[in-house]
Parts: structure tokens; C-alpha cells; sequence
């Protein structure tokens, strides 16, 4: 368990104002939570980009290779027939169904890949550090610093970005 | 979003200045509050003609598509024609969500969740009729590549059409149904802390997956947001061009043409954005979402009829003219019939209802007036309906052999299908209204916090979304 | 019933009869364990096996065929006997294997020669005998249903006395008492039959004449050749029918006479008319005047439609002109009722062709048929083109002897009646009179095979065996005998007419027995070096036919002329009075489906699309297109037609084209009243508006047409007859082929050609030869176990026939050419069909068929829309065993008829043509056993083998030497919508024209 301050804001702007002074001043800023994505807080946060569109690109390229081998399993090794005189091998009509099941693939792992990395199923009790989030309320996480001098300064700043509220609490980081 | 054109900062995509807390509640109302009697009103006739549905279904099952009145020279009539036109009505949702999406079109936001909802639903009743219309529907799934099969090693065959059909349509039905949810998760959540019953709590807990508004959840979220749209984007337009190629790889004087694909897909975002504003009209009165579906989202969908309706009148002058101009004997007595023939009503009716019903939208007023507006909108409907009983009836009725020639009379059964699939839609679709947060709240909260700042200190839209 | 109990050991072996045992040992000991007393004589009679208890086929027909039927008839009879059939079996048969034996046809008069097809102890497919030089291996679409009529459930089980069922003994002895009682009172009897052609039965009707001296024969045709046999007598001094030759004729003048249809012998006539029509001989002409479009008419050279009044002004123009050719002083000359120039150029044609020529009519009018007589004398083809010293034996009816013996019957003057094969009821001018005269007979018989219009009016029915199921013999043509054997046991308590006539004489011998003696003392002595008589017998037998050779026998036909100037003369009156204004002549003639109305149960018949106006389940009033726009009528208006006389038939229009404007066309045979529940109240009965005019049978008449406001929706099987200008029926002329027609281009491959197997199985149809007869489509379904579905199916587009001949116009409404062309399953090698099925339910096979999987197809009915041909056909219900479409396959005994090697179609799939894949696979199986390669012509589809023209040739392609590949490759070939790139393996000839008169 380690001790945090939640601090809450009425809107985006202090949101990102506050966010970008407590990491200049050194603040280890661990999250921020809003009602929905608000824009410039990856840069505020320096959130790397996610690396999911390799995921998406990996299934895809899986799905494609389903789709050939089974096509060519199928109607060309397995059981080949005189379908109208056609070659078993009629590579452009095996078309639609490589990209069909590459789009298949590919969006089914994304989605898939981004429940694993954000640790979201079905049932899970969320985490939430205050009842507004998914409502109104922007709400940025700092650790409590241990030493008291430094936690004095971090109240002030919050402050003086115009939090609505800062809370004590503790979570698992 | 972009600057906005300037006779239309009013009305906004929200009307006024809601507060977030005031869009949750908005948003929140039909599900929490009782609907209106429009609702009860508009869902006893959506589950009477679902019933219908059911029965008809039964009892063709039972004795078979006999009682249909298809024949010898008609194999397809009415069940493949409800085929293309539900699937047609789903593209719009996909269309909205993706492409709309990719494109930051933000005004999408207060329509894209039921549009979404209405792709899903019409998919679904589209799915029907591939069952329905076989021979021997409790065999359908000699169509799927299963293996081991009793049958011995015996496959299908990939270069039917029908078989890309199961393919791109099960594909479709799939990545709208995670899209949608996908974008669900936030409001459920939203609902969930909302909620104050025990069961609601239950439900919208497991259902929003512990959602708690983290910005690294949302980052990755919206990231995934747009490969998905990525991926329905172009899945949309093949999905409606494999359903076109049903006609165009077949011989068929007025199948075997060449510009189907693009010819179908305008066809289908022109049907679906029709029955998109059927909906909106029909719920924003039914649900006093005035606010949030503005005559800016009517107006700008009233724009998209007009352009892919005018490529769709488009598309059959270009039939006409390569028929001529091909010289082929079959294809031209097939468009000839078309025009003079026994069944030239529809097709003049198809014409009124595609090609110059549309162009009213040219006009403002029209396109300020909801009323006209959701009148012409059934009358795309209709058209596009009667578009493809054009193409597949017409074209079977008279084909190579006159002596195969013959003619299509519908039966009581065919009618009761068809408006019984239209019970199947709207119960779907009304259920979703009430039971689901209907407009993408997150979204809205997005827009309107850009507008309060386009609208405040006159700083460009600054956010991208 | 004493049918049932087991079989006695002893006949666990049986052997074949022909192989073994001499016939003349006489009975076997103890006879069949199954039938009634007089059945075991008979068949004891029949079997004559080794004392060492050798058995005979007709034995074990009898046990398999009762326990086909047995087996089927579970709820009538004791259980146990369905194990009999399975418990014998002779070295001649083979479970699964069929064996073929030949008989004669009892469709009609005409008595075809038969090879039937016999598996598993019933006759499942009739096909032609092709040693008969008459007949060949042809036969027409009644012959091919005829083996359906044998499975009529509705046929009576046992016979009757006054409507209820009786035991034969008890019967016998109520027709001995009251024949005995007729016999004291020398009373009249009188056996009114049908046309018969059987030598043995003549032979026991002249024991009657011997035994009752009052005893009087009358012969009755519903359609009689009556006046023909009339004017014969007096332009030969006897009653006779020439045996025609179209084969020799170079020039054919057809006056109302539908002899590649119905008339006398069709299949006999459709076969020579082919013969002299090939490509390769020098350009025949035809030319047919007739009132309404027959098979004939479609396909003559030229048609000239002439209303039924001025057939006979025809016939008499013709003779003016060629009398005056022939030197003939005071030749009368009539006026001419249609164009003169017509008659000019037929005229010269003839007199160009003395001697190679050929006139014949239907007409029902005996100075009509005298003037045509004395045409072909003056043009000297007495001998050539018509025999009169063999005479046809055909058709025999009196109509002037029956009026007579119902005048005789009314008046009381007859006191037994015996009607064997004939409906008087319904098919007589006057139904209801001979009804009232039959009740003032005190004896009345009927041997009919169900409780018919008539049997219903008489005290004893005693239903005849079907002819599968009877023993017998046919002279069609003097001098041409052919024997019957049956096939399957009788399936009910019937007996033979032969049987029941010598029984009722008092006399102990059976059918068989009589057959024999007939043959023995009176069949073979007439033929030349006579040999010992069991293996003449047997050597008959299985060659069915017999050809009595040497001198033709005098006929006493000596040609004196007659006074054919007096029936130019009566003709002449005749003419002038043509129904003028409201009042239009109405001619009656066979539809090639129903006949006389014998088979108007048979559903096949009943569904059978009628070559010309492609119309099923009903007759119709065929009406000109001006006619039917002046009168303000379309296609369905259910009319009345009235004669002055009161009679009246109410039956829908259809506008037909080529349809003298002044006159009506109706089909006689329909609307039976008491026929069963295929054919009841089907369409309506012309019979009663014909009349009795100069002692003939005029079977035309004067109606009235009245609207009845009513409304029938007719079951059409094609819908539109235009070509539209498309190339589908090409035709060329001699002068093309003499240049060398240029061959189409072949279209390129876009795929690497398959590997194939050596063989490639094709076909050929030759539309020259094509008369559009419709017997291939009744043989397909016989051979296929097509369903039968029904009006309202028809209605609604459905109809399943595998093969189907599409027939179009050309040339104006009033004188269209009509061309016929069968479309079946072109065998694609290119197949749209195949391409978009997605679960592979149809592919094309190594030898290059185009097959379908039943059991694999869901029916999206996707191959049907690409199919350029529309041959596909699909189940859109359960067609069979469902009591909605109650025909043949929803009754046990129906089912009896289905082909063993062919799958019963369930609902949701699709079917077609098949080329008969069960015989190509028989055929193969067959070479494999005997380890002879498989001969071109070995393997024949249904429709092949039943053409009497040989218009289909079937074969395989790859065989440089076989008969399809050379016609394949022959400058008249061409294949349908080729330009698809389908490839079909079915090519078609094109037609010849050949020149007009005019």
C-alpha cells in the first residue's frame, strides 16, 4: 500500500495546468482520471505511445494466413473438384475471404490486446478514487510525499492550480 | 472539429451549454425515467409484427419455401431482396461510427451509438434471410468449412459468392458488435456508478469491466477506437461489394455487371443514412433528445442522401447506357423490359424514390423541416427496397430462353416476412433506446467542452478526437 | 384371403421356362400357393415345369409380383405373406439386376411391340421391342404411362355384381344362369368391344358366334376410322385401313389427319416420316390442311388452316385438278375454298410424284375419305405408298354398327351385352341414351378395370387384367403378329377377358392355354417352313414379334374406283352451308396426352404439357388471336359451347395461333366423370358434340360461343413462344449446307483444361427430326421418378419434368411455322451452376456430366438463376408421400412404379437431368462383367430410347467413331447460347427448311 493524494478539478484546463506544474516541479504524477479523454494530457503525462497497432498488424497477418491455408487446403489439396471447369487453384476468388478473416483477426486481438494491457474484464470491481469520474469530476493522482515539508508544497500547489478538493488515501500502486 | 460554417453556429451539435453533469443526466433520463407514450406506442406494433415474423417463419419451416411465390424461372424474390436491404441499412451505422470517426467528424457523436446499435440490429435481420430461404435450413451449416464432417472430407466451395456472403457478413456482424460495445464501456460505467439499484449495480458493474476513467485506460482506449475504424472502414465497403458480386459473378443479363461494387455501396450508405433518420427523428421525438440530435445532424445527413443518392441515379444511367452501348442482345431486351415491362411500376417507383426524391435536399428549407424530412426519409426506404426486388426480379423473370420466361407474384407469406422482419428490427431498436445510454455520453461531454471553448474565449477547437 | 398362405416348399427352385422343360407336360404338380382356384389353373397352365418340380418364370412372377403387391397392401391383407416373394428367387433373376421381356402394348389400338423392364418381380419402364420392323424401339408418351395405369390404385380389387363386390365363382355362375336363360330364348348377345387386335381373342368371339346363333360382334371406337373403311369398301370392295408408308412418299398431302400425333399409328408414321425426311434424302414437301394446329401441322412444310366444313371441298379441289391430269373426262369442279394457287402447286407436287406420293385424312365424312382414295389411285399409289392387301387392323370401329345396336338395345331386341374396352357413357355422341338402353339389357357385363361412367350402368363388372399382367397377342398389321406376356402377377383379383369369354362358354381352358392352341393350329401353319411348335413358342416369345412372311395373302381388294364423282358432288353440298356469324364450327380431335380418354387417371398424362399449347391438367378451346380479340376473350375465359341440338361443353379459351379464325379446336378424352381422383372433372367432354352423319362419326359441329364469366387459371408450362430474334432453334436450308455452313469459332479456354476421363458422355438432338411429340418427356419421368405436382403447381411455374420441349413460333399469327426443340441439362463443361453453389452440391463428373448431389444440396437455388437454360428443377414442397400432392408416389401401390435406381427427391433440393447416370453406370457395370469394351449405342437414355424419330443420340464424345461424336461434328451442329462459354455436351442440329408449294 502507498499513501496518494487524489486531487479533483472542475475542469480540463486546471486539469492540465496542475498536471504540468506538479511534474515540473517533481511531483511523481501517478494517474489521471477523467469522464473522458481529454486531450494534451499525454504530452502533460509523457505517456509513451501504445505499441497495440503491432498486435492489430500480427493477428491481421494471422488471419491472412488462416484464410490461405484453408482455402488452399480445402479446394486445392485436400479434396479438389470440377467446379465449372475452373482450376483448383482460383487464387482471385480465395480473395474476399484472406481479407475478411484478416480484418477479423486483427480487430478481435486489438480489442482482446487492450483488455489484457488495461486489466478490463468482465466483473472486475473498479478502482475508483472518487464517485464523480465518470460523471463530471477530473481527478489527478500524486504520490503523498514522505517527507512533511515537501507535502506541505504539493498542498500549496494543488491549491494555487485550483483543485476543487485534495483527499488522503491509499492504494496500490 | 474544424471551424464551423457560419449559418450554422445555430443550432449546435448540443444546443446550449449543458454541464457535464448535465449530459449525464440527460443521457441518463430515458433509461432511468419511464418513456414516452410514442414509445409504448411505436413497441406494441414492433412486437405484434415481430409475432408475425415468428409465425410465418414456423410455418415455412414446416412446409417449405413453397409458399413463397417463387418458381421455376424466380429462384430469388423477396427473401434475397430483404437480404441486401438490411444489410444495406446496417452500412450507414458502420459508416458513422468508422468512417466519420477517421475523418473527425465529431458531429457523429450524439448519433453514432445508435446508429452503431441500428447496424447491429439490421445485420441481425439481414442474417435471417440467407436461413430462411434455403431449401432445407436445418442443414445451413453444410455452408461452413467444418471438419471433421460425417459427410466426409467434404468442404465448400470458396468460389461461390454465397460462401464469401457467410464470411464477410459474420465478419461484420462481429467486429460492429465489439466496436459498439467497445464504446459502450464508458457510459456503462457511468451507469453503473449512477445506479442505485442492487441488480442495475450488478449488472452495469460486470458489464463496464471495472472502468474507472484512467487516462493511460483511455489513451490505449481511443487508440484502439481508431484501428477499429481503421478496420470497419474498408471491411464496410467490402462487405456490401461481396453481397453485390451474388449478381455480378453470375451470368445473369442485369447481374453480370461490372459496377456493382461501387454501385451497391453508395446505394447501401444512401439506404442506411435514410433509415439513420428515421431512427434519430423518430427517437429524439420519442425520447426529448432535441438537444443533443440537432437539425445540425439532420441537416448534415440530409446532405449525405443528396451525394450518394445522385451517385446511385448515377449508377443506373450508367446500366442503362453500357447496355446500350454493349450491343449485347440479352443485357439490352434486360433493360428494355426493365423500363417497358410487366414490372416497370417498381422500377419508376425505384427512380422517384432514389434518384429525384433526393434532390429536394437541395433546398434548405427542406432540409430544415423535420417533417419532410422524415417523410422522404421512408421513402428512400422504400426505394432502395424496391432497388433490389428490381435488380434480382426482373432481371430472372426474363433471362436467355424465353421459354424459361415467366413471372413473380408475392404470396400473403412473402408480405408477412417482410414487414415481419421490420417488428424483429424496431423491437431491437426500441428495447436499445430505453435499456442502453443511447448517445455516447463521454463523447457529447468531449464535444461540448470544445464548444464552450470554440463558443468562450474564441480559441480554435482545439481538441482532436 | 387364400392369396395369403405361405408357399409349399417344393417351389423353392424354379428355373426359367424358356431355358428348361418342355410347355406341353401340361400342369406342375399342385400349382401356386397363391390366387383363387381358376389362378392356379391358369398358371399351372402357363408353367409346365420337369416333374422334378422345376418352376416357371410366370411362377415366380406370380409369388414376386403378388408380394409386390402383397407387401404394399399390408392393410388388407395377412401380414405374413410379405415374406413370400423374398423367399424365391429363380437363376433368372437377381435382386437389383432387371430383366427386360417382350410384349405388345395395350395403350391404344395400335398395339406398339414392347422390350418392358421387369426388376425385382414388376415392370417398372416400358420401352420399344427394337426387332419390331413396325415399330422399332419406339414408342409414344401413352405407352410410356401406361405402365403407371398398371399402378392405379383406383383400379377395382375384385369383381362386382350390381355394384357390390362378388366372388368370381358366384359371378360366373349369375352370367352362366342368366347367358343359359338368353340362350333358351334365343335372344340377341352382343359383345360390344373396342378395336381387337388380337388374333386369339377373334378367335374365342367366333366360339360365341358358334355358340350363340344370335351372337353379334360390334366393334366401337370412341374416334373411329369409320368413314375410311367406308369409302374403302367402296374403292376397294372391302372394309379395310391401307397400311400406309410415309416412308416412300416424297410428297404428303395431310388433310386433317394428325399422324405423327394420334392418328391410327403414330409412333408406326412418325418413324417413316422421319426416315423420308433426313438430310441426306432429296427435299420432300408436306403439306397440311387442317382447322387447328396439330403435331402434324408444326411440323409440315406448310400449313393451311381450313375450317372442318371445307375439308372435303380440299380433298375434291385436289382430285379436280389431278383427274384432269389424269385424263379423267367430267371431272366436277368444285370451288376452291382456299387460295387456288395453294391447290395449283400441291396439285403439280403430286402429279410431279405419282407413285411416291402420299394423300390421307382424318376426316370423319366417307365422300371425303373416298375422294382421297381415289386421289392416291388416280396418282398410282395404291401399292406404293398405301398397302391395301396388308391392311392395317387398327382401327376398326363401326360407328354405322353401333348406332344400330343401340337403336337394337333401346328397342329390347338385345338381351346380354358384353363391353369389353369401351366407355359408351361417356365417350358416345349421346352418353345418357346409350345409358337408358343399356338398363333395357337384362344382361349387361363390363370388363372394365374400374367403376368407370359406364361399368357403374351395367350388372357385372369383371375387371380385365392390365396388359402387363395378361398374356395375349396383336396383329396391328396383317401379317405382323406380336405376342404379350405379363410381367407381374395380377395385382388384384382380375381375370382376362379371354379367361372370363371361354369360361362363360363353359369351356375349362385358361388364357394361356387358348393363346397357345390359337398359335398352334392357326399362327404358325400360316408361316412358311413350320417347326416344332415349344421352340417357335419359345423363340416368339422372347422375340415378341413375328413376321409372317411370303406372297401377301389376296385381299380381294380389287381398286373399283367407287363414285367418287357422286361424293364430289355430296361434298360440294356439303360445303356451301359454312356457319356464318355468331355461329363457328367447333372440330374435335385426340390430344396427344389423353387420347380417347382411356388414361385420363394417369397423372403423368394429365401433367404431360401438350406439344402445341404447352397446357397441362386441362382441354381447351383453342381460338384464333383475331377471333379471341373480336369476341373480346383472353386466355382462361371459361366459354360454353353449344350445338343446336343442345349439347354443350364449358372449357377455357386459349388464343392459338394458326387457328382457322371461323372455327374452335377441342381435345376429346377430357372431363371424366367416374375415372378417379387424378381425373375427375378435368377439363370438359366434347364427345357429345359430335354427331352421327351419313352412318359416320362427324366430329365436328356447329357451336354457339357463350361467355360463362367464369375465369380458369391454366396450367401453362411455357409462358412465352417468340424467340425474341435470339439464336436459340437455328435453321438452315439445303443450298446453306451444300456450301459447307461456316463452323462457329471456337471461344477460347480461360483455364488450363481439366484432366478428364477418357470417356465424355454427349448428346445430340436433331430438331430436323423433332416432331415435338412429347414421348421423351413421359419416358424421363417414368425412367427419373419425376413427381408429379399438380394444376395449382403448374400454375405457379413449377413443373418438374427433367426434359422439356420448348416450342416457338415464327412468321404471322394466322400462319405461324412452329418449331419444337427438347431442353434438358446441357452438361456444361463450363457450368454457371457449379461455380456458385457453395457447398459443392453439384460438380461435373471425370466423363464430363454435370451432377447433383441430393443429399448434400440445401437448396439456395442460386445454380437455378444461373442456369442460361432454366433446367434446373426444385422440390419447393415434399412431392412425394404427402397426401397434398396425392398422384402417384403418395399411394403404396403408385410407388410401386419407381425406379429402384434412381433417389426419390426430398424437399429444399434441387434436380435435373442426368443423363440417366444409372444407365451409363449399368452399362459400364455390364462391359466390365462380360470384359467387353463398351460399345457406341450400348448405353441409351430414356429419351433416346423412346424417340420414333431418333432425333437424340447419345454417346461418348470422345470416340472419334461413335454416331454422337460424328453428328457433333457435322456442319448443322450448333450448341445453345454457346457465346456464354458454357461448353454444353449437348449439341443441336440444326432444322431444314424444306421448299413450300407456292
Amino acid at each position: 500500500m502507498a499513501k496518494i493524494l487524489v486531487a479533483t478539478f472542475p475542469d480540463t484546463d486546471h486539469l492540465l495546468g496542475a498536471v504540468r506544474k506538479a511534474r515540473r516541479e517533481m511531483f511523481r504524477v501517478y494517474d489521471v482520471f477523467t469522464p473522458f479523454p481529454v486531450h494534451g494530457l499525454d504530452e502533460a503525462l509523457g505517456v509513451r505511445r501504445t505499441r497495440l497497432p503491432w498486435v492489430t498488424l500480427f493477428c491481421a497477418l494471422t488471419g491472412l494466413t488462416t484464410a490461405i491455408v484453408l482455402q488452399g487446403y480445402t479446394n486445392v489439396l485436400d479434396w479438389p473438384l470440377n467446379v465449372g471447369g475452373k482450376p483448383d487453384n482460383s487464387t482471385l476468388a480465395f480473395i474476399p475471404i484472406c481479407f475478411e478473416l484478416s480484418v477479423l483477426f486483427g480487430g478481435l486481438g486489438s480489442v482482446a490486446a487492450l483488455l489484457l494491457r488495461a486489466r478490463l474484464y468482465p466483473g472486475k470491481t473498479a478502482w475508483l478514487v472518487n464517485p464523480g469520474i465518470t460523471d463530471d469530476v477530473f481527478a489527478m493522482v500524486v504520490r503523498r510525499p514522505s517527507d512533511d515539508e515537501t507535502h506541505q508544497r504539493a498542498l500549496a500547489l494543488l491549491e494555487e492550480c485550483g483543485a476543487a478538493s485534495v483527499t488522503e488515501s491509499e492504494a496500490e500502486l | 472539429m474544424d471551424k464551423l460554417p457560419e449559418d450554422a453556429t445555430e443550432p449546435r451539435w448540443t444546443t446550449g451549454s449543458p454541464t457535464l453533469h448535465q449530459i449525464t443526466v440527460d443521457i441518463a433520463a430515458p433509461m432511468e425515467g419511464k418513456p414516452g407514450r410514442l414509445w409504448y406506442a411505436c413497441f406494441t406494433v414492433s412486437v405484434a409484427l415481430l409475432l408475425v415474423l415468428l409465425a410465418t417463419a414456423t410455418y415455412l419451416i414446416a412446409r417449405g419455401i413453397g409458399i413463397w411465390g417463387l418458381n421455376n424461372s424466380v429462384g430469388w424474390a423477396f427473401d434475397i431482396t430483404n437480404f441486401v436491404f438490411w444489410i444495406g441499412i446496417g452500412h450507414a451505422g458502420t459508416l458513422i461510427s468508422a468512417i466519420l470517426l477517421l475523418f473527425r467528424q465529431r458531429w457523429r457523436n450524439s448519433i453514432n451509438r445508435s446508429a452503431e446499435a441500428m447496424t447491429i440490429f439490421a445485420v441481425m435481420c439481414a442474417g435471417l434471410f440467407p436461413l430462411l430461404h434455403m431449401g432445407r435450413p436445418w442443414n445451413f451449416f453444410f455452408i461452413l468449412p467444418y471438419f471433421p464432417n460425417q459427410h466426409g472430407p467434404l468442404w465448400v466451395n470458396f468460389r461461390s459468392p454465397l460462401v464469401w456472403d457467410v464470411f464477410a457478413i459474420s465478419t461484420y456482424f462481429t467486429i460492429s458488435l465489439v466496436f459498439w460495445y467497445l464504446g459502450l464501456i464508458p457510459d456503462l460505467a457511468t451507469m453503473r456508478d449512477r445506479a442505485v439499484g442492487k441488480i442495475k449495480k450488478l449488472v452495469f458493474g460486470i458489464l463496464s469491466m471495472g472502468w474507472n476513467g484512467s487516462h493511460r485506460t483511455w489513451s490505449r482506449y481511443e487508440i484502439v477506437s481508431m484501428i477499429l475504424a481503421g478496420l470497419a472502414t474498408p471491411l464496410v465497403l467490402s462487405v456490401h461489394s461481396i453481397v453485390s458480386m451474388d449478381f455480378a459473378t453470375s451470368v445473369v443479363p442485369g447481374w453480370h455487371t461490372t459496377i456493382f461494387p461501387p454501385y451497391f455501396v453508395a446505394g447501401a450508405i444512401y439506404s442506411g443514412f435514410g433509415m439513420v433518420m428515421t431512427l434519430l427523428i423518430l427517437t429524439r421525438q420519442s425520447m426529448n433528445l432535441q438537444r443533443y440530435i440537432t437539425k445540425r445532424h439532420l441537416d448534415s445527413m440530409a446532405r449525405v442522401l443528396l451525394l450518394t443518392g445522385s451517385i446511385v441515379g448515377f449508377a443506373y444511367a450508367t446500366e442503362f447506357f453500357s447496355a446500350w452501348y454493349g450491343h449485347d442482345l440479352y443485357e439490352r431486351y434486360h433493360f428494355i423490359n426493365r423500363a417497358t415491362g410487366p414490372y416497370r411500376w417498381a422500377f419508376y417507383l425505384m427512380v422517384l424514390c432514389n434518384v429525384l426524391t433526393p434532390q429536394l435536399y437541395w433546398f434548405k428549407k427542406v432540409r430544415n423541416s423535420v417533417a419532410i424530412l422524415f417523410i422522404t426519409s421512408i421513402m428512400v426506404n422504400i426505394g432502395m427496397w424496391f432497388e433490389r426486388f428490381v435488380i434480382i426480379v426482373v432481371s430472372l423473370h426474363r433471362a436467355f430462353l424465353p421459354s424459361g420466361w415467366g413471372m413473380f407474384y408475392p404470396t400473403i407469406f412473402d408480405i408477412a416476412i417482410l414487414v415481419g422482419v421490420f417488428g424483429l428490427f424496431f423491437t431491437l431498436f426500441l428495447l436499445f433506446i430505453r435499456f442502453a445510454p443511447m448517445i455516447a455520453a463521454w463523447e457529447v461531454k468531449g464535444v461540448a467542452v470544445d464548444q464552450a471553448h470554440t463558443a468562450g474565449h474564441g480559441a480554435e477547437g482545439g481538441h482532436r478526437g | 384371403m387364400e392369396r395369403a398362405s405361405p408357399p409349399a416348399p417344393e417351389y423353392w427352385q424354379s428355373v426359367d421356362e424358356r431355358e428348361h422343360g418342355s410347355r406341353d407336360r401340361g400342369e406342375f404338380p399342385g400349382g401356386l400357393p397363391v390366387g383363387n382356384a381358376d389362378d392356379k389353373r391358369e398358371r399351372s397352365a402357363t408353367g409346365g415345369g420337369d416333374p422334378d418340380g422345376d418352376h416357371t418364370r410366370r411362377d415366380f412372377l406370380g409369388l414376386m409380383g403378388f408380394g409386390a403387391a402383397a407387401a404394399t397392401m399390408a392393410a388388407c391383407r395377412a401380414p405374413e405373406t410379405k415374406a413370400v416373394p423374398i423367399a424365391v428367387a429363380t437363376d433368372d433373376m437377381v435382386p437389383g439386376v432387371p430383366n427386360h421381356y417382350a410384349t405388345t402394348c395395350g395403350g391404344c389400338a395400335s398395339a406398339c411391340s414392347l422390350l418392358v423392364k421387369q426388376r425385382d418381380g414388376r415392370p417398372i419402364k416400358i420401352e420399344g421391342n427394337e426387332l419390331s420392323t413396325l415399330f422399332g424401339g419406339a414408342t409414344c408418351a401413352t405407352g410410356q404411362a401406361t405402365v403407371l395405369s398398371l399402378y392405379d390404385e383406383e383400379r377395382l380389387r375384385e369383381p362386382h355384381w350390381e355394384g357390390k363386390p362378388a366372388a368370381w365363382h358366384d359371378i360366373d355362375d349369375r352370367i352362366a344362369a342368366g347367358l343359359d336363360d338368353v340362350r333358351a330364348r334365343q335372344g340377341k348377345v352382343v359383345l360390344l368391344s373396342t378395336t381387337i387386335t388380337s388374333p386369339t381373342l377373334l378367335a374365342v368371339i367366333e366360339r360365341w358366334r358358334k355358340a350363340f346363333p344370335s351372337f353379334r360382334h360390334v366393334t366401337y371406337d370412341p374416334v373411329s376410322a369409320s368413314a375410311l373403311r367406308a369409302a374403302a369398301a367402296q374403292a376397294f370392295g372391302r372394309p379395310l385401313i391401307p397400311h400406309y408408308a410415309f416412308d416412300r412418299a416424297k410428297v404428303i398431302v395431310g388433310i386433317d389427319a394428325d399422324f405423327l400425333g394420334t392418328w391410327l399409328s403414330p409412333v408406326e408414321f412418325a418413324r417413316q416420316y422421319a426416315r423420308s425426311r433426313t438430310v441426306e434424302q432429296p427435299a420432300g414437301l408436306h403439306v397440311q390442311f387442317e382447322p387447328g394446329m396439330s403435331v402434324t401441322g408444326s411440323n409440315a412444310d406448310q400449313r393451311v388452316a381450313v375450317a372442318p366444313s371445307q375439308l372435303g371441298a380440299v380433298a375434291a379441289a385436289l382430285l379436280a385438278r389431278i383427274a384432269k391430269k389424269a385424263g379423267e373426262a367430267d371431272a366436277a369442279a368444285p370451288s376452291d375454298p382456299v387460295k387456288p394457287a395453294i391447290l395449283d402447286a400441291v396439285a403439280d407436287e403430286l402429279w410431279k410424284h405419282r407413285g411416291d406420293s402420299l394423300v390421307v385424312t382424318g376426316a370423319s365424312d366417307t365422300a371425303t375419305q373416298l375422294v382421297v382414295l381415289t386421289l392416291n389411285r388416280l396418282l398410282g399409289n395404291v401399292g406404293k405408298t398405301l398397302d391395301v392387301d396388308r391392311p392395317s387392323l387398327q382401327r376398326q370401329g363401326d360407328d354405322a354398327a353401333m348406332a344400330e345396336l343401340v337403336g337394337d338395345m333401346e328397342s329390347g331386341n338385345v338381351h346380354a351385352v358384353i363391353l369389353h374396352g369401351v366407355n359408351p357413357v361417356y365417350d358416345y355422341v349421346d352418353g345418357e341414351k346409350f345409358k337408358t338402353a343399356l338398363s333395357r339389357v337384362g344382361l349387361s357385363i363390363a370388363t372394365a378395370d374400374r367403376m368407370d361412367e359406364t361399368a357403374a350402368a351395367v350388372k357385372a363388372v369383371c375387371p380385365d387384367h392390365h396388359f402387363l399382367e395378361s398374356w395375349g397377342d396383336a396383329e396391328p398389321v396383317a401379317g405382323m403378329l406380336s405376342l404379350s406376356q405379363p410381367l407381374i402377377a395380377p395385382l388384384f383379383d382380375t381375370r382376362s377377358v379371354v379367361d372370363s369369354l371361354v369360361r362363360w362358354l363353359g369351356e375349362p381352358a385358361a388364357h394361356y392355354e387358348v393363346l397357345r392352341d390359337h398359335w398352334r393350329t392357326e399362327v404358325m401353319p400360316r408361316l412358311s417352313g413350320a417347326r416344332d411348335f415349344d421352340s417357335f413358342w419359345d423363340q416368339t416369345l422372347e422375340r415378341g414379334v413375328l413376321e409372317l412372311g411370303g406372297a401377301a395373302p389376296a385381299s380381294g381388294a380389287a381398286a373399283t374406283g367407287g363414285d367418287w364423282r357422286g361424293a364430289v358432288a355430296a361434298i360440294q353440298a356439303d360445303s356451301q352451308r359454312a356457319p356464318q356469324g355468331d355461329r363457328y364450327e367447333l372440330a374435335l380431335f385426340e390430344s396427344v396426352a389423353m387420347r380417347d380418354g382411356k388414361n385420363a387417371n394417369n397423372p403423368w398424362l394429365l401433367e404431360m404439357p401438350d406439344p402445341i399449347t404447352k397446357l397441362s391438367w386441362s382441354n381447351v378451346a383453342m381460338i384464333a388471336p383475331a377471333t379471341a380479340r373480336q369476341l373480346g376473350l383472353s386466355d382462361g375465359d371459361i366459354v360454353s359451347l353449344a350445338t343446336a341440338g343442345g349439347a354443350s361443353v364449358e372449357v377455357p379459351v386459349f388464343t392459338q395461333p394458326g387457328q382457322h379464325p371461323r372455327t374452335l379446336s377441342v381435345a376429346v378424352g377430357w372431363g371424366r366423370r367416374q375415372v378417379g381422383k387424378a381425373g375427375n372433372h378435368v377439363g370438359g367432354n366434347g364427345f357429345p358434340l359430335s354427331s352421327l352423319v351419313r352412318g359416320a362419326r362427324r366430329m365436328w359441329a356447329e357451336v354457339t360461343i357463350k361467355p360463362t364469366g367464369a375465369h380458369d387459371k391454366l396450367a401453362e408450362a411455357q409462358w412465352h413462344f417468340s424467340q425474341e430474334g435470339r439464336p436459340i432453334v437455328l435453321e438452315t436450308t439445303r443450298e446453306e449446307l451444300a456450301r459447307g455452313g461456316e463452323k462457329p469459332e471456337e471461344l477460347a479456354n480461360l483455364w488450363t483444361e481439366r484432366p478428364m476421363g477418357e470417356r465424355l458422355w454427349g448428346m445430340t438432338i436433331d430438331l430436323n427430326a423433332c416432331t415435338g411429340c412429347s414421348a421423351c418427356v413421359i419416358a424421363c419421368q417414368a425412367e427419373n421418378n419425376v413427381a408429379v405436382i399438380g394444376k395449382d403447381q403448374v400454375q405457379r411455374q413449377r413443373i418438374m419434368h427433367w426434359i422439356r420441349i420448348d416450342r416457338y413460333y415464327n412468321g404471322s399469327e394466322d400462319e405461324p411455322r412452329a418449331v419444337h426443340q427438347p431442353m434438358m441439362c446441357q452438361h456444361c463443361g463450363h457450368a454457371p451452376c457449379e461455380t456458385v453453389c457453395p457447398v459443392l452440391a453439384t460438380t461435373t463428373s471425370s466423363e464430363g456430366l454435370n451432377q447433383q448431389v441430393y443429399n448434400r444440396c440445401i437448396g439456395t437455388r442460386y445454380c437455378a438463376n444461373n442456369c442460361p437454360y432454366k433446367v434446373r428443377r426444385f422440390n419447393w414442397y415434399n412431392y412425394t408421400d404427402n397426401p397434398k400432392y396425392d398422384y402417384n408416389m403418395a399411394n403404396p401401390v403408385g410407388r410401386l412404379v419407381l425406379n429402384p435406381d434412381v433417389t426419390v427427391r426430398s424437399r429444399g433440393v434441387m434436380e435435373k437431368c442426368s443423363m440417366c447416370v444409372q444407365r451409363i453406370a449399368a452399362g459400364k457395370n455390364a462391359s466390365v462383367k462380360t470384359g467387353k469394351p463398351l460399345e457406341d449405342g450400348q448405353i441409351k437414355t430414356a429419351c433416346q430410347q423412346v424417340c420414333p424419330t431418333d432425333a437424340i443420340v447419345f454417346g461418348d464424345l470422345n470416340d472419334k467413331q461413335s454416331r454422337v461424336h460424328k453428328l457433333a461434328s457435322s456442319e448443322r451442329t450448333y450448341r445453345v447460347l454457346d457465346d456464354l462459354g458454357t461448353r454444353p455436351n449437348v449439341s443441336y442440329l440444326k432444322k431444314v427448311r424444306h421448299g413450300q408449294a407456292t
